[in-house]
């Protein structure tokens, strides 16, 4: 994907730029709001990472402005204000999703790519397939291999998240804000009770297992290889 | 306080400005009772003319003009203070009687007076200023008829001046009067100042003197010192914080330093630093979670205008926190059970409730053995019109004489050292509790611990059910 990161603290941005070209990305990485604002309304990308508190120009004024023009490209805001209030106030401005510093580079990847991934998924899917998972949205049901699932509604939307992002990583706080709506800090490790769970019903009695625990980050849904 | 910088004073200035009206009037005041004065003078000296005059009329009328001449002589003669003025004149102008030496020049008005300065013989040579009213009599004589304006002008001016010192008496008065009260004010305002500087400049402790007397200075230092109270307050509260949190981050922080301290002493080994930066991301990742239990306490604590409150059903939030935990109990061997009655409304924010009550729960989950329960109750109070959402578990419990201690940040009990977590989950329910105006207990739940948060009703839903 092309990745516009717009990121006033160069060594942030320097670790940021690095960890994303590692995993196949070009970036590129404007240090103050206004020439992000430049390379934001000159050139096409597929997710652009602002940060909130810029020089120059701060992050929800560009993101005003390339709304304003008709822009859609996908929004990461980064910021230190991580109130709910924040949040709302940033997603309001036109952003899709909120990242709050410090992050985990793995939380910052999996929701880049989670964001890159949105845009393309544009027509509402009735039918999610992974190897020999399948889900019917509309009924509701979940079979593997054509044996069917007993899901709880909980575990079902866990599944469907999982299954919209397949082959990505997804974090635990992406999961509790996505599948629970929630904005809190968990003290014990809730969702990985929650996904064994999952795991004893989808993965227990097949012999490819499709949640992968992905260490230091989360999980993803795929074949193992 | 210097002269200058006292003439600057608001309270000066606004003293001289009331003296300056206060002038204003009290020379219009001087000025008409100064004319009123001399209208008076006038007047009275018009009738004793107009008295004099009737007498040689009725004269002039029995014994015509020789008659009057010889009254004229006589009353000349016979006038004892020598103020009174006559002039008889022949056709031809000649003086007949009388001791005025000349007609006067100037023309009288209608009703025949003048006022004209005038030489006269009354024993010695008078020179004043004379009020005369003329007559023409038959034949073309004139009669003259006046007093000397001598005793009026003197009256008048001793009036006058008397009004004169006394206007200066008032602005000196005033000016004095002015200093004095302002310097007071000035010295009042400046006291304040002073302790307000001292403040400033770091004695928390300072605090306005208050003179006893209750007026508006009293009042406004008296408003002064409970806000100094309350900020001090605040500032000891902040002081306490900052210490736990030094005291309270320092520990992992320090366990940090030493783990990778010890890792670089070793030989390089990939394997070792992997271990170590993994257990050094796992303890900074604790630090954060601790650090974003303050924020979020801090926040829960700023005051409830900053948030948006919304209508939130409370058997929502008490069954998706139980199915949040119910894995996690399921796995400890605890039965974690919800109940709510359902159609209750309590106005809140809902990711900082969601937030208090896992906490609650997640603490029970974490204190009760295996082959406990823990249940989430949420029902009307039995007897106030509030909502009552309720964690308890069949655990270890706290003792009565630690439950106050256990809501302040960073306590732990003695006997939780060993579990994990921060001693802030109980703290971040008090703040969240107070947010909400709802009101916390701890009670004994034979055996565990009952945790009741009672929510006040919103007052539209409240009147409906009453």
């Amino acid at each position: 994907m092309r990745i516009l990161l717009i990121e006033d603290d160069a060594e942030a941005a320097a670790y940021m730029a690095k960890g994303l070209r590692e995993a196949g990305h070009t970036v590129d990485a404007a240090g103050n709001g206004t020439d992000g604002l430049f390379l934001a309304t000159t050139e096409r990308y597929d997710v652009m990472v602002v940060d909130r508190m810029l020089p120059g120009l701060d992050g929800l004024s560009i993101i005003q402005s390339i709304r304003t023009a008709g822009n859609a490209t996908p929004v990461l805001i980064l910021s230190a204000l991580g109130k709910v209030d924040d949040r709302v106030r940033g997603l309001k401005a036109g952003g899709d999703d909120y990242l709050v510093k410090p992050y985990a580079f793995a939380e910052l990847q999996a929701r880049i790519e989670a964001l890159g991934r949105r845009v393309n998924a544009a027509a509402p899917e009735t039918r999610l397939k992974v190897e020999d998972l399948e889900m019917d949205l509309l009924a509701r049901s979940v079979t593997r291999a054509g044996r069917p699932i007993d899901l709880q509604p909980r575990e079902f939307r866990l599944l469907e998240y999982l299954m919209r992002h397949a082959g990505q990583v997804v974090t635990r706080t992406m999961l509790l804000e996505n599948v629970w709506e929630y904005h809190f800090d968990p003290q014990t490790n809730l969702i990985d009770v929650h996904i064994s769970r999952l795991r004893q019903k989808v993965d227990k009695d097949f012999q490819q297992p499709l949640i992968q625990t992905v260490r230091g980050a989360g999980y993803s849904l795929r074949a193992s290889r | 306080m210097r002269p200058a910088d006292l003439f600057h004073a608001t309270t000066f200035r606004l003293a001289l400005s009331y003296l300056g009206i206060f002038t204003i009037s009290a020379i219009a005041l001087l000025g008409l009772v100064s004319w009123s004065t001399s209208m008076f003078i006038e007047w009275q000296v018009q009738e004793t003319v107009e008295a004099d005059a009737s007498g040689l009329s009725e004269k002039y009328r029995e014994r015509g003009v020789d008659g009057l001449a010889e009254l004229v002589t006589d009353r000349t003669r016979e006038d004892a203070d020598r103020r009174s003025v006559y002039l008889l004149i022949a056709p031809d102008g000649h003086r007949l009687a009388g001791n005025l030496y000349n007609w006067p020049a100037q023309t009288p008005d209608a009703d025949g007076w003048l006022i004209f300065r005038a030489e006269y013989n009354g024993g010695a040579t008078f020179n004043t200023d004379v009020m005369a009213r003329t007559y023409s009599l038959a034949d073309n004589y004139h009669l003259l008829v006046g007093r000397s304006l001598y005793d009026a002008h003197r009256i008048k001016s001793a009036i006058n001046r008397a009004l004169g010192w006394g206007l200066a008496l008032t602005v000196l008065l005033g000016i004095v009067g002015g200093y004095f009260t302002s310097r007071q004010m000035v010295q009042r305002v400046e006291a304040m100042s002073r302790t307000a500087r001292r403040i400033i400049d770091g004695d928390m402790k300072s605090r306005m003197v208050l003179s006893h007397g209750h007026d508006e200075f009293d009042q406004l230092a008296q408003a002064f010192n409970e806000m100094m109270d309350e900020i001090e307050g605040l500032v000891d509260n902040v002081r306490t914080v900052t210490d736990n949190v030094a005291h309270d981050l320092r520990t992992p922080l320090n366990r940090l330093r030493g783990r990778i301290d010890l890792a670089l002493m070793g030989k390089a080994d990939i394997d070792t630093f992997r271990r170590v930066l993994e257990a050094t991301l796992a303890e900074a990742d604790n630090l954060l979670a601790t650090f974003n239990a303050l924020l979020t306490i801090s926040h829960a604590e700023s005051g409830a205008r900053l948030h948006q409150f919304e209508a939130l059903d409370p058997a929502r939030l008490a069954a998706d926190v139980a199915e949040l935990y119910e894995p996690l109990a399921e796995e400890k061997g605890i039965v974690l059970a919800a109940s709510a009655d359902p159609g209750l409304a309590i106005q809140g924010d809902r990711h900082l409730l969601f937030q208090a009550l896992a906490n609650l729960v997640d603490n029970a989950v974490k204190y009760t053995p295996a082959g406990g329960t823990v249940t989430v109750t949420v029902a009307p109070h039995p007897s106030e019109p509030a909502v009552e959402i309720a964690v308890a578990d069949s655990g270890v419990g706290i003792p009565a004489e630690a439950r106050g201690r256990v809501l302040d940040r960073f306590v732990r009990l003695d006997a939780t050292r060993s579990t994990p977590g921060n001693g802030l989950g109980l703290s971040l329910v008090q703040a969240v509790a107070r947010l909400h105006q709802a009101g916390l207990f701890l009670d004994d739940n034979h055996p565990g611990l009952r945790v009741r948060m009672v929510f006040p009703r919103p007052p539209a839903e409240a009147a409906a059910a009453a």
